[in-house]
């Protein structure tokens, strides 16, 4: 049990960027598109049966031909630079109906994928997810970043539209980074390995619904491929931006007018930015949480 | 990272050779405890190892069903004359994989297995008058072709939906291939208003096929004589509710029911039927 490799690359001074999925997908779709861009290939893949229930099989003329699992691949593009490392996990492994994974296969499966990364002598490993953030859906999404290092904060200070969390409004850098998106942070400087997690915000409002949110997942390769100075047409991006931005219309438009009114106000908001002081009073953004929270409560889900 | 989780063996019953039938306690129309149930009955099957639920069951407390308190159970029992291994299981909540190559460690070192039928319930919309049809999914095209002397529905085109997942018996038939134990798996269809009864004659029609496959030489009487007992349960249920006999009627013509209609054609018979009809 663990990785099978199809190949093992020749690498330059590679970087991992690793995902699963989460809140709006964020995070893997970000770096699903940027393996795609790239065409990236793929050369080893996590033996998933031991952390994963089957999802699909196939039968055909009575005989059982496939039992598919959800795929934990990794994937290598040569950049002439640094070289990449991309990591793709289909499912976060959990117990018992868990949304996120925790505990001994969380860490397992981490720590499997730093193995692939310290073989390949892998110099900073990013990860992405998303942030809840009292934002609206019609602003462009900022990226919070989350570096399990000092060293790495005066670098995260020089990237575009991205900002720690101790910039937050109010904030005291402190959060959790719920999952493997999250873990594998941790466990990276367990073993004394750089690493960064990029967040993109998704409206706290949209947190509960069942869709993608490809606008901030274009927010982080931005930032990522700003970093790593990777050129990669992410105006590919937009048109699934627009598709679900399309049907997060569709939804606002049938949430009651007077809350949508408050949602509105997060368009002012500028919860990243605590120089540059809002038209909403902390009281004010209180108020409208209460509100949005009733709402979704109310309606049985989401939220 | 699978941790080994050995069987717990009490006494080996030394077979040269073995099947294994697996059934799960948890089946639509009680099918997999009834029909594992009667094996072990008829061919005096002898209990001879468990696999300890702590790795698989959450165990915090116990489930109460029927004013009973349950607890997960998996247990091993051997019908040495008949080469027969027959297995019994809750299916576990988490580390199935693990769970299942328990019971697959202990079938192949201690009874040495050499194949594998699983036995399943398929919960579907058509009459109870209907004749059962027993579908087979084999793990190869060897066992297919060592199956096509039987009365089996063998040519099966199926692929999860979008939402859905792979059913235990698929994943155990794949986890036996990988280590060269072919295998089968067995699915009767049950009516909707008997699953969460039992249904007699899904569980005749995979036992009269276990009989022929394994040359067991079971006499069925007792279970053709319960048949007709329920067969007339269930008739005099349409006699006294003509809405009963409306709805199984429509069943019977291929007709779809409201779920509305599903609902109460459940709820009256199962009534009907523990109160003894």
């Amino acid at each position: 049990m663990g990785v099978a490799f199809c190949r093992r690359p020749e690498l330059e001074d590679p970087v991992l960027i690793a995902s699963w999925p989460g809140i709006g997908n964020i995070g893997v779709i970000a770096v699903d598109a940027l393996r795609g861009m790239l065409g990236a290939e793929k050369f080893a893949e996590i033996e998933p049966w031991d952390f994963f229930y089957p999802s699909r099989v196939l039968i055909s003329g009575g005989i059982l031909r496939q039992l598919e699992f959800p795929g934990s691949r990794f994937y290598f593009k040569r950049t002439g630079r640094k070289d990449l490392i991309l990591f793709v996990g289909e499912e976060q492994p959990t117990d018992g109906g868990r949304a996120y994974a925790e505990g001994k296969k969380a860490y397992h499966m981490a720590n499997l994928v730093l193995d692939v990364a310290e073989e390949f002598k892998c110099g900073r490993v990013y990860t992405s997810g998303a942030a809840v953030a009292l934002t609206h859906h019609t602003m462009k999404p900022a990226v919070w970043a989350v570096p399990n290092s000092v060293r790495l904060i005066p670098e995260i200070r020089e990237y575009e539209n991205t900002v720690l969390m101790s910039d937050m409004d109010g904030g005291d850098g402190q959060g959790n980074i719920t999952g493997l998106n999250g873990l594998l942070l941790g466990v990276a400087r367990k073993r004394g390995l750089d690493a960064i997690c990029l967040m993109g915000e998704i409206p706290v409002y949209l947190q509960g619904l069942p869709l993608s949110y490809p606008k901030a997942s274009k927010s982080v390769l931005e930032v990522l491929c700003g970093n790593l100075d990777i050129d990669v047409p992410l105006a590919k991006l937009d048109e699934s931006a627009e598709e679900v931005e399309r049907n997060i219309e569709e939804f606002y438009r049938q949430i009651p007018s007077q809350i949508r009114e408050q949602l509105d106000r997060l368009k002012y908001v500028n919860q990243a930015r605590p120089a540059q002081p809002g038209p909403i009073t902390d009281e004010e953004k209180r108020r409208i949480m209460e509100d949005v929270e009733a709402f979704f409560k109310k309606r049985g889900g989401g939220g | 990272m699978r941790r080994e989780h050995p069987g717990r063996v009490h006494w080996n019953p030394g077979l040269d050779e073995s099947s294994l039938v697996v059934g799960w306690s948890m089946d639509g129309g009680n099918l997999g405890r009834r029909t594992t149930d009667y094996l072990n009955r008829k061919l005096d099957g002898q209990e001879f190892a468990e696999i300890e639920p702590e790795f698989f069951f959450a165990l915090g407390g116990v489930a109460v069903k029927d004013d009973l308190a349950r607890f997960p159970e998996s247990k091993f029992s051997a019908c040495r004359e008949h080469g027969l291994v027959v297995f019994r299981s809750d299916f576990p909540e988490s580390e199935p994989y693990g769970f299942l190559n328990s019971v697959l460690d202990v079938a192949e070192q201690h009874c040495n297995t050499k194949e594998l039928y699983v036995v399943g319930a398929m919960v579907g919309l058509g009459a109870h008058t209907t004749p059962r049809q027993l579908f087979a999914i084999a793990s190869s095209e060897e066992m297919k072709e060592a199956l096509n002397q039987y009365d089996l529905v063998d040519d099966l085109d199926y692929e999860t939906p979008p939402g859905e997942r792979p059913t235990p018996n698929s994943f155990l038939l794949w986890a036996a291939e990988r280590r060269g134990i072919p295998g089968v798996s067995l699915w009767v269809p049950i009516p909707f208003y008997l699953a969460g009864m039992e249904d007699v004659q899904a569980q005749r029609k995979v036992l009269g096929f276990l009989d022929e496959r394994l040359a067991l030489k079971l006499d069925f009487g007792d279970l053709d004589q319960e048949i007709r007992a329920q067969n007339d349960q269930l008739a005099r249920a349409r006699s006294a509710f003509p809405q009963v006999d409306d709805y199984i009627g429509r069943l019977e013509s291929n007709l779809r029911l409201s779920d509305e209609e599903n609902g109460e054609l459940v709820k009256r018979i199962e009534s009907f039927l523990s109160q003894g009809g």
